[in-house]
């Protein structure tokens, strides 16, 4: 077939391609958990921050992606063309399935289970650690699961600012009207997509309880 | 009286049925000027020959153009004549344009239905662009000049320009030219800035891009000749052309009358001070052919 | 002997709520081996004053004594370790074993590995459950029997001076209910600790306190011995006494 020829002939390409790919997902998703599962944590904790940082990043989701690199690109630190900017948007998408389903998890614990612990003894950060977030993780992860699965397909986009990425083929592709080039990026970004849904799936449901 | 009112109707209804192809469909691709020429011949056709035309401007790159157009989508647009040379006949690059004309102009009547019109004036190729600071540091007035220090320089392109045999590929061939990395692909519109900002230190501009002479810009001297003229002219389905001769009369008035100068200017007005299109048109053709 | 539990003038407002008081001047004291169970409807003080006492809610004014220190003196969590806490919906964690669970407060203080398995198995005999068969189970599949069973071990783990019980069997069915009553009774005598048991339920108040105190929103309407409180002529227990 006339894509595994191509993919024969521009091996390495591809496959750099491909790594260019997974850095900017996997950057960008961790990133977002390291900022996103403490500001959950956070909410659950000071409920009246709850309204403006969940609606916050609601209004994050809902801009286009490619309206959002655009916004990113003529600012000063955060912007300018290429993989940081398109992580930074990245990292912006990623957040709200991850600080909501933190907020979720946590707060969906049984009030019973957080009220014998306090009753215990347990400090806050010692009922975070051992009750809240253990019986939470299933819920978190899947939030990490969303956010991996949207950054996927949103960093094929990132292309257009110069990033890199599998979306490089699919731009050539448009560009010159070759259906070839467009599924050689294309179709490698679904499976990706796919992949990942599936192992993070097996992840949340080991967690799950 | 029955014979009026029946073949009253019959008009009627083959005016209704037909309404749609009497639209003409002016297509661009998706750069200023492209749009600005599109707004143009537009302008031209309804003032001269009263048919109303739809635009479609904007539509992508060359090839999304040519399928517009041989499809039937868009009944013409404006071309360059080495683009279709070496993209669409996949002709290797020459660079006698009256030569290059002639043969677009035959093969493409006989092979794909469409006609050529007469070139507008100007020849837009591409300008190998570098800032200016670093044309002076590095005494920069030709590409090959450039070719010397390109192992210290990043280039930027836009994906066209990487795809086509007359563009990067070729041209790292014609002058030898090795960069430190593989250039970075990005959407030809945030080429400049990339540029300005120093994100890369080399794109390929257009030479009649207003931005250059506006971001203080240095387009660089083909001096080997590696890319074919691109003269600027209109192509046209040959079935709107045999339907509407007066459309390639109109058309035939704009030839020769666009000057490259000109078109930076134009470009200039759209791109840096934001003027509207359809206004300049208005204007140009106000005063060049009133 | 100094008492286990002394609260002196005891109230409790709730915030933002104007002049209303859950909890009003309350005075008792709890000695070792002694059992205070507070009786009352719903809605009369009586879960309030037990977080009062491990300061789950901070009191508005009046004072608790554990063994003689004032609980405002020490930080919550220092405090509530040293007080057992069993409540109606036992709330064991699901993620752990009831080993686990049970080993809870001992693991939080540091105790040596050995030292917290002893003291399970120890824990697991003294409330019937056989540790061979249910330590390294998990609290999903226990009855709602045997979970308060862990909920009781796992508040006594280290060895609190003070236990409170918030209807710790009033989720069970009838049954299980009397067969917790009447063993809860045997161990009462040989623990020696100080308790205060908050129960709707007459009968099991009669059963298992040593003293009782009916609350009657937010005030102790009586505080006396079982006896005293079957022969009382007071309104509010007789009342009580009817309804219930």
């Amino acid at each position: 077939m006339n894509l595994l020829r191509f993919y024969g002939d521009h091996a390495r390409e591809a496959f750099g391609l491909l790594g260019q790919h997974l850095v900017l997902v996997g950057a960008s998703t961790l990133l977002a958990i390291l900022i996103g599962v403490p500001l959950g944590v956070l909410l659950t904790r000071r409920p009246a921050w709850r309204g403006p940082v969940l609606g916050l990043a609601n209004v994050f989701q809902t801009i286009p992606s490619l309206a959002l690199f655009g916004f990113l690109i003529p600012l000063p630190f955060l912007g300018g063309i290429g993989a940081r900017t398109a992580i930074v948007a990245l990292v912006v998408y990623a957040l709200l399935p991850i600080v909501r389903n933190t907020y979720v998890g946590i707060s969906g614990v049984d009030p019973a289970v957080r009220e014998a612990g306090r009753g215990m003894g347990m400090t806050d950060r010692q009922l975070l650690t051992m009750v809240e977030i253990p019986l939470g993780l299933g819920v978190i992860f899947a939030g990490v699961r969303v956010a991996t699965v949207v950054g996927v397909g949103t960093a094929t986009i990132a292309a257009a600012i110069g990033a890199g990425g599998l979306g490089v083929y699919i731009f050539r592709g448009v560009s010159t009207v070759d259906d070839t080039l467009i599924l050689a990026g294309a179709l490698p970004a679904a499976l990706l997509a796919l992949i990942a849904d599936g192992l993070l799936g097996l992840v949340e449901r080991r967690f799950a309880r | 009286m029955r014979v009026g009112l029946l073949s009253a109707l019959g008009l009627a209804l083959m005016g209704g049925g037909c309404s749609h192809r009497e639209r003409v469909v002016v297509g661009a691709k998706n750069f200023t000027e492209s749009d600005f020429l599109a707004e143009l011949l537009a302008q031209q056709i309804e003032r001269r020959t009263g048919l109303p035309v739809e635009r479609r401007l904007h539509l992508g790159g060359t090839y999304v153009c040519h399928e517009a157009i041989t499809s039937g989508k868009i009944d013409l647009y404006v071309e360059y004549t080495g683009t279709a040379y070496t993209e669409i006949l996949k002709h290797p690059p020459m660079a006698d344009a009256d030569s290059v004309y002639r043969v677009d102009s035959l093969e493409y009547a006989k092979t794909l239905g469409l006609t050529w019109g007469r070139p507008l004036g100007f020849n837009n190729t591409f300008a190998i662009t570098v800032r200016r600071a670093d044309a002076e540091k590095y005494g920069l007035r030709t590409i090959s000049d450039v070719a010397r220090i390109a192992p210290q320089l990043r280039a930027g392109f836009g994906y066209e320009f990487l795809q086509r045999a007359d563009g990067f590929g070729g041209l790292a061939r014609a002058y030898g030219l090795r960069f430190a990395a593989p250039p970075t692909a990005m959407d030809l519109g945030l080429t400049y800035r990339a540029l300005a900002q120093g994100n890369v230190d080399l794109i390929a501009g257009n030479s009649t891009d207003g931005t250059i002479q506006a971001l203080d810009l240095v387009a660089l001297e083909d001096d080997r000749h590696y890319f074919p003229p691109y003269d600027a002219a209109p192509v046209m389905r040959t079935e709107l052309v045999t339907r509407h001769p007066e459309v390639v009369r109109a058309l035939a008035e704009l030839a020769g009358k666009l000057s490259a100068a000109e078109m930076r200017r134009l470009n200039l007005a759209a791109d840096v001070e934001h003027r509207d299109i359809a206004a300049l048109a208005r204007e140009w053709l106000a005063k060049n052919l009133p | 002997m100094t008492a286990v539990l002394e609260v002196r003038d005891l109230s409790y407002r709730l915030p933002g709520a104007g002049d209303r008081h859950l909890v009003t001047a309350l005075s008792f004291s709890v000695a070792p081996g002694e059992t205070l169970v507070l009786l009352g409807r719903s809605g009369s003080g009586k879960t309030t004053t037990l977080k009062l006492i491990n300061r789950l809610l901070e009191p508005t004014s009046g004072e608790v004594r554990l063994q003689g220190e004032a609980t405002a003196t020490l930080e919550p969590y220092r405090l509530r370790r040293r007080i057992g806490y069993v409540i109606q919906e036992i709330g064991l964690f699901p993620h752990f074993t009831v080993a686990q669970n049970v080993g809870l407060v001992p693991r939080l203080e540091g105790w040596p590995p050995d030292r917290i398995a002893g003291r399970v198995r120890e824990l697991l005999a003294l409330v019937g459950l056989d540790p061979d068969e249910f330590a390294e189970r998990s609290p999903r599949a226990l009855s709602g029997g045997q979970r308060q069973r862990v909920g009781v071990a796992r508040a006594l783990a280290a060895d609190p001076a003070l236990l409170l019980l918030d209807e710790p069997f009033g989720a069970l069915d009838p049954i299980t209910r009397v067969e917790l009553q009447r063993e809860f009774r045997a161990l009462e005598g040989r623990l020696g600790k100080g308790m205060v048991f908050v129960t709707h339920d007459v009968r099991e108040g009669l059963l298992l306190g040593t003293r009782l105190g009916l609350m009657h929103e937010g005030r102790l309407a009586f505080l006396g011995t079982p006896e005293e409180f079957r022969r009382s002529n007071d309104p509010q227990v007789k009342q009580f006494m009817e309804a219930a």
